[in-house]
């Protein structure tokens, strides 16, 4: 007769939130600090391109998505 | 008083002037019983009426007119009419009838005439029961208009003792509800009687249609008069888990108005005796799991207020600065946030949001209430369901991470009272990838971070191309490049050597002596080609002015490191011929202990100036 009605709720628990936020932003950091260390030791022809794009796109994801769920889990839904 | 007399004479007139007109149309339904209930006890008058109307003529009649005094119809914020089956446990009640607002052509020009439009006609010698309620707001008049802080509130009530029809009426009975046991005075008509907090009026019997007996009715009240003049609910939803709602409220007292001067000292002392107008505390009845609830001003926050919550309903009780007396306002915002899925649904391809329309807030009247829903951005929306009249427009938002703004739908509507605090619908569409495109936003503002931090050290700002000092530095890069592969080289020798030691070790253990002659042979030739790749760097070294510094530590590496080599090597030929001559470990022992000091010693001064020339 009438369609069924589902809730609707987040795609990820809601107490998930502030451990996602920690563990991502923590994970991120360390891949940025890998990447800074590459930056300041490696010197003329030795630095590869191909590296740093990877090192740099991979901290990027969890920087993002880590201050993506530290921005939820302190209230400010976006 | 005498306002009053000429608008009760100026009914008067018009009732029987209209009773003329009607006549005609009303011959043919008659109503049997009437039964009203007027219900003063708050700010808001409810009236119940239960009818029993009949039809005595001959044709089947499909609509039941209502009539309303202008004075009332303008302040009518609710008229709901349904149509009762059985009585008592087996009374059944039929869905809210549609109800319009008519002009009849004789009709006299102070009356308001609502036309409700039965489900199925009435037939000849047919009879219906229906119950009317209406809610009237801002229609008590406090009298005397003006107390002070000492004084308590009267109000008068105005209305007829026969209900307004244009059908003629057998019996009609009225019952008005006090706030409390004691009445100030009301009309005296025949048949009248004050019992408790009820006067009962009735029961009349065949009165013609248009009867109007004007009735006054002044006692006192100190219910709270809360009137918000303007209130802006705005409610965002955001997938990510939250339904947001802020309320702005701008109150104010709208009873009788305060006189003279507020006495803080008297009102503190005695607050049932100076200040029995006035209210201090507003009860709202937040849904239930509601969280992150703020109560705060221009000023800031506003601490006076209490949350007690159950699984049913959160209650929060708020007290504004100072308590509120006839004529005084105050603005404050409510703020709480309540979990997605009790108001967020998925139904065919669609979404929609479920939440009711109007304020939480106990017995309040809303001159201007603006409900503004903001949807996540990328949604569109396709349809708006209210149960009732609203003003309905568009608009767009821009908040957090937004790119475009987000849709918002504007609902307004005047004169609303609690009754009104029911369910509403929003229907839009939303994919669940547009969900990804904040995360993804801010992905990128980090790569942009990140690449500008490797353009910024492959870049070459210098100005000037050929002063010398750019020309050492190019040089003294390339010889830091050139170590750094030679530093390379240097530790895979190393990890040769390691390998080595350790196939001698898995020998004692295992006793494969072939597998112990195969690591020897590849370690043999690896080492061949890290000499070669030696060559080249060293020569660069040097011929480079600027590794001066390094080339005799270099040098002196390189012939340490061919040293260990050459240890390494005898030490584990000696092994291995002992093991083909199966020799008593003891001798093997003898043999390789002098080396293995030499070993151990060669392999910390390499160590050593590995970390030297790292540290340059």
């Amino acid at each position: 007769m009438a369609p069924s009605v589902k809730p609707i709720s987040s795609p990820v628990p809601i107490e998930w939130y502030p451990t996602l936020a920690f563990f991502m932003l923590s994970i991120g950091l360390v891949v940025t600090s890998s990447f800074f260390i590459y930056e300041a030791t490696s010197s003329g022809k030795n630095r590869s391109l191909a590296k740093e794009l990877s090192t740099s796109a991979v901290a990027s994801f969890f920087l993002g998505f880590g201050s993506l769920f530290l921005l939820l889990a302190s209230g400010v839904y976006v | 008083m005498a306002r009053m007399r000429f608008d009760l004479t100026l009914l008067l007139l018009f009732a029987f002037g209209s009773f003329l007109f009607f006549s005609a149309v009303s011959a043919d339904l008659v109503i049997s019983k009437l039964d009203r209930r007027i219900d003063l006890s708050s700010h808001i008058v409810r009236a119940t009426t239960s009818l029993k109307v009949e039809n005595n003529g001959a044709e089947a009649i499909s609509e039941f007119l209502l009539p309303f005094p202008e004075h009332q119809a303008k302040n009518l914020a609710l008229l709901t009419v349904i149509i009762v089956e059985g009585k008592g446990k087996s009374k059944v009640s039929s869905e809210s009838l549609p109800v319009r607002i008519v002009n009849p052509k004789d009709s006299p020009p102070s009356l308001v005439w609502y036309s409700i439009t039965l489900p199925k006609e009435l037939g000849k010698g047919g009879s219906l029961n229906l119950e009317i309620k209406v809610a009237l707001s801002n229609i008590l008049r406090p009298f005397p208009e003006k107390i002070t802080q000492a004084d308590v509130q009267l109000i008068v009530f105005q209305d007829s003792a026969q209900v307004l029809s244009p059908y003629a009426v057998h019996m009609q009975s009225l019952t008005v509800k006090l706030p409390e046991p004691k009445v100030e005075s009301y009309t005296k008509l025949e048949n009248t009687k004050f019992s408790g907090s009820e006067i009962k009026y009735g029961p009349y019997e065949n009165q013609p249609p248009f009867t109007y007996t004007p009735l006054a009715v002044h006692y006192v009240s100190n219910k709270p008069f809360v009137v918000a003049r303007e209130l802006v609910r705005e409610i965002e939803i955001s997938h990510w888990g939250n339904v947001q709602v802020t309320e702005s409220y701008s109150l104010v007292h709208a009873g009788a108005v305060i006189l003279g001067e507020f006495s803080r000292l008297e009102y503190q002392a005695q607050p049932h005796l100076r200040g029995a107008s006035a209210f201090r505390h507003l009860i709202a009845k937040l849904p239930a799991r509601a969280h992150s609830i703020y109560y705060r001003d221009d000023i800031g926050n506003i601490s006076t207020s209490n949350v007690w919550g159950d699984s049913s309903m959160t209650l929060l009780q708020i007290e504004p600065r100072f308590p509120m007396f006839g004529g005084w306002k105050t603005t404050f915002t409510i703020g709480y946030g309540l979990p997605l899925k009790d108001f967020l649904f998925k139904s065919g391809g669609e979404r929609f949001l479920n939440i009711p329309f109007g304020s939480p807030i106990d017995d309040l009247v809303i001159d201007n209430l603006t409900v503004k829903i903001v949807l996540p951005e990328g949604s569109k929306i396709t349809s708006v369901s209210v149960p009732f009249s609203v003003k309905q427009s568009k608009q767009e938002k821009i908040s957090h991470l937004d790119v475009v703004g987000r849709p918002v739908v504007v609902l307004e509507k005047t004169n609303v009272v609690p009754e009104h605090s029911q369910y509403f619908q929003v229907y839009y569409k939303f994919s669940n990838l547009s969900l990804l495109q904040e995360p993804l936003m801010l992905v990128f503002g980090y790569f942009l971070l990140f690449v500008a931090c490797i353009a910024y050290v492959r870049a070459d700002f210098t100005i000037s191309k050929s002063s010398p000092s750019y020309l050492a530095k190019l040089q003294w890069d390339e010889v830091r490049s050139t170590i750094q592969q030679f530093e390379g080289v240097v530790n895979q020798c190393l990890i040769v050597h390691d390998k080595l030691q350790a196939s001698l070790r898995d020998l004692s253990r295992t006793g494969d002596l072939q597998a112990c002659k195969a690591a020897r042979k590849t370690a043999d030739s690896t080492l061949k080609e890290l000499l070669k790749d030696l060559k080249p760097l060293i020569s660069f070294l040097q011929s480079s002015p600027q590794a001066a510094q390094i080339l005799p530590k270099v040098e002196e590496l390189v012939a340490k490191e061919k040293e260990l080599q050459e240890k390494i090597m005898q030490k584990h030929s000696i092994v291995v011929e002992s093991y083909d001559k199966k020799s008593g470990i003891k001798d093997t022992e003898n043999r390789v202990t002098a080396l293995e000091q030499k070993i151990v010693l060669l392999r910390q001064e390499v160590d050593d100036l590995v970390d030297t020339i790292d540290e340059i």
